[in-house]
């Protein structure tokens, strides 16, 4: 700690002598700080957490995906419970989805992940298969963490090798965006709830003849769209650890799509591809370049903020039974938290808690909580919002069973479907040729 | 440093003075290293802790499975596994070199050739000359920025600028940054644009070019273009030199414009699948980072291959006026 050469013994006396003491304790005093401060803050960043969560104050570190509007609720409602808890403060972290899951992966590789965090289905398996997220079985069974008021598929859907990894923030389900404006102007009618699929196309085709508007969004890259399908067909997107479709299938599902983009009834491939970013805003039906989008319902409301027309949303086609009651995105506690009974106690609180519940309203898909569902629909302004609640319950009657949560390699399986569905819309590939090399990296990926 | 030593200390290397003895001025060589080294410290730890560290950490796990959630003392020896994965059963590694290089090879020497035409034309003294070296250097100044590459992907969409501009003349533009094969070439011109920082380089080169030489040039009777192949050129080899190596290492990692284009995912088609891309992808979406690890230390290894065989050649053609050949 002492770097600086000792003081000479020659050294002349007098101010110059005093100054340069003086200085070189400065510069000494600046070597130490550089030494000492990251080690400081090292430290400090070590420290602190050493309750074990009963009793005395507690820190919980939260982190989510979402925009300035989610942020604001969220911080609302976290603020009730710390009002309700003056005991639990929250060290806050959110962010745009973009990059949210690296910067999580990231955080649990370095030891140091929230105590409670938002996840989605795509990831969902890989947390839980990795035994990072804590099974909240047991808090289910005590009754600390209430479910009674959930739907039952609503709570499976959360379920990954027999344990509870996640809770439903929130309930969604696919929904089929319309923009109601363009088809009144034409005289044209709206697509409905039960329609099949080559309704649907004959009907896209039809709006594109007299709107010149490509009547739909082809999504033969979007999985959600092929997995209700294949639900529809008897199979599955997975079935245990396996895919539940053949290459068959995947065939049968790009030449349906390929008819449709053969007969004008989709716009081309590069608008096709620009509306299959997930990003809101580049949907096709707020872009103006469909009429038709392919989304989850409750994304209605953000999609109403992107344009001026009306919107409306109805079932993907087909027996509406393929659809069910989906987690839009979970939250879950990390496994080695210290503080997971308050991580718990928070979750049932956020899901349960009827004034965070009408905090929250349906930014995160509707409530779980099925009482509280009902008041929030009552109470609901947003005419957006109200529809997409409205389209929700009507379904809810005819929800099947959901499926099991996806599994690892999800992710990969998704972008692997965007490829080969490309591949066959800028024609580079039969839709036979783009089947068989998505089941091959499917198989690859889920191995 | 020059404030901590004290006045009245034997210099080191001085004119005058007598010689200090052999253990004195090890020891102020000792006093003087430790100084520099505490003073060095903070950078020290932050190379170790930062760079050297994770570099060997990685190393390791490219011969592991680690897919990033699982704690490091949990993660399974491999072996080669990932590096035959990679050579052997991952068509879209080979596809992603494929692409890298194909960036490289046609992106690095137009971006030299407009970066050395621009500072030729920029190597003069008239009025407004300052203006126009800044104008030209900005785009590089925001070199790998999002915010560039996302105007540039709203220029070059099918009703972007740049095909409204197009339409000025009757031509109906591509879907350039949508079509898979054209998605890549619009990325080229992206980073041809940015050609600021090598300018700049070849300015500075262009003004130690002795003008002397230029006249004697003339006086033979060597016209423009002689003079440039047979003055200039030859004068600015180190340049041209130490432009191509760095350039080339950049070009190799270009990732930015490619993930913005493509929203992550390398396409349209895998178009744009850039080797970091690749990387990137496998390491933070499928979750393999010992499997992204082997691939980063294949790239790093890569690197340092064709930057070796740049220098092993430049003694062929860099020209050093000092008179030394290549050292």
């Amino acid at each position: 700690m002492h770097p600086a050469t000792p003081p000479t013994a020659g050294a002349p006396a007098g101010r110059n002598h005093r100054t340069l003491l003086s200085r070189r304790r400065f510069v000494r005093g600046l070597a130490a700080v550089a030494l000492v401060a990251p080690l400081a803050l090292g430290a400090a960043g070590c420290g602190g957490d050493d309750d074990a969560g009963d009793g005395g104050p507690v820190k919980l570190s939260i982190f989510w995906w979402g925009g300035d509007a989610r942020a604001k609720l969220t911080e609302d409602a976290l603020a009730l419970y710390t009002k309700k808890h003056p005991d639990v403060t929250f060290e806050k972290t959110w962010q745009a989805n973009q990059g949210y899951f690296d910067k999580l992966a990231t955080l649990t590789a370095g030891g140091n992940p929230p105590d409670l965090f938002q996840i989605d289905d795509n990831y969902l398996a890989e947390y839980a298969g990795r035994s990072t997220t804590l099974d909240l079985g047991s808090y289910r069974d005590s009754g600390k963490l209430d479910v009674s008021k959930f739907p039952k598929s609503l709570l499976e859907y959360g379920v990954v090798d027999g344990k509870l990894a996640g809770v439903a923030a929130g309930e969604n389900t696919q929904g089929l965006v319309y923009n109601k404006t363009l088809l009144t102007k034409n005289g044209l009618p709206e697509p409905t709830t039960g329609m099949s699929w080559e309704e649907h196309i004959a009907w896209a085709e039809q709006v594109a003849k007299k709107t010149k508007v490509p009547g739909t969004q082809d999504p033969s890259a979007d999985y959600k769209a092929l997995w209700v399908w294949l639900r529809q067909q008897g199979k599955d997107l997975y079935k245990g650890k396996e895919l539940g479709f053949t290459v068959e299938d995947v065939t049968k599902w790009f030449e349906l799509w390929k008819g449709a983009r053969d007969s004008g009834a989709t716009p081309t491939a590069d608008v096709i591809h620009q509306g299959n970013a997930t990003d809101i805003t580049k949907q096709l039906v707020v872009t103006g370049k469909a009429a038709t989008s392919w989304v989850w319902a409750n994304q209605m409301p953000d999609l109403k903020k992107n344009t001026k027309d009306e919107l409306g949303v109805v079932a993907y086609p087909g027996d509406p039974s393929a659809q069910w009651a989906r987690a839009s995105m979970y939250w879950s506690v990390f496994k080695g938290s210290k503080h997971r009974d308050t991580a718990v106690d928070v979750i049932n609180f956020l899901n349960n808690d009827p004034e965070a519940v009408a905090l929250l309203g349906t930014d995160r898909g509707l409530p779980s909580n099925m009482d509280l569902r009902a008041k929030v629909s009552e109470t609901a302004t947003d005419p957006a919002m109200k529809q997409s609640i409205q389209v929700e319950s009507d379904l809810a009657q005819k929800f099947g069973p959901s499926p099991q949560v996806p599994i690892k390699g999800h992710s990969k399986v998704k972008s692997e479907l965007t490829k080969a569905a490309e591949n066959a819309q800028y024609g580079r590939a039969t839709p036979a040729q783009a089947a068989e090399q998505f089941v091959t990296a499917c198989k690859a990926a889920i191995a | 440093m020059a404030l901590t030593t004290a006045p009245g200390r034997t210099p080191r290397t001085g004119p005058v003075g007598p010689r200090p003895t052999r253990r004195g001025a090890g020891r102020a060589r000792y006093g003087e290293g430790l100084a520099g080294y505490v003073f060095l410290s903070p950078w020290l730890i932050g190379l170790m802790g930062i760079t050297a560290l994770p570099m060997l950490l990685s190393l390791w796990l490219s011969f592991t499975d680690y897919d990033i959630l699982t704690p490091l003392s949990e993660v399974r020896w491999v072996g080669l596994a990932n590096y035959e994965r990679m050579f052997t059963a991952d068509p879209s590694y080979w596809h992603a070199v494929r692409v890298t290089l194909t960036f490289a090879l046609v992106a690095v020497p137009l971006k030299l050739a407009a970066a050395l035409g621009v500072a030729l034309l920029l190597n003069r003294t008239w009025r407004g000359v300052g203006l126009f070296r800044g104008l030209f250097y900005l785009p590089s100044l925001l070199g790998g920025s999002v915010a560039l590459a996302i105007v540039w992907v709203n220029m070059f969409n099918r009703d972007g600028a740049f095909n409204s501009f197009l339409a000025l003349f009757g031509v109906e533009g591509l879907p350039w940054v949508a079509d898979p094969d054209w998605a890549l070439q619009t990325l080229m011109v992206l980073a041809i644009w940015q050609f600021g920082a090598p300018m700049v380089i070849f300015l500075a080169g262009l003004k130690q070019v002795p003008v002397e030489l230029y006249e004697a040039a003339a006086v033979d009777g060597a016209g423009v273009w002689r003079r440039f192949r047979a003055v200039t050129l030859p004068m600015l080899s180190p340049v041209i030199f130490f432009n191509l190596v760095l350039e080339t290492i950049h070009g190799f990692q270009g990732f930015t414009a490619a993930f913005v284009l493509s929203n992550g995912t390398g396409g349209p088609v895998d178009s744009t699948l850039m080797y970091t891309l690749k990387l990137y992808i496998s390491g933070f979406t499928d979750l393999e980072m010992g499997y992204a690890s082997a691939m980063a230390w294949v790239f790093l290894l890569a690197i340092a291959l064709i930057t070796a065989v740049f220098f092993s050649t430049g003694r062929f053609w860099v020209h050093y006026s000092d008179g030394g050949d290549d050292s």
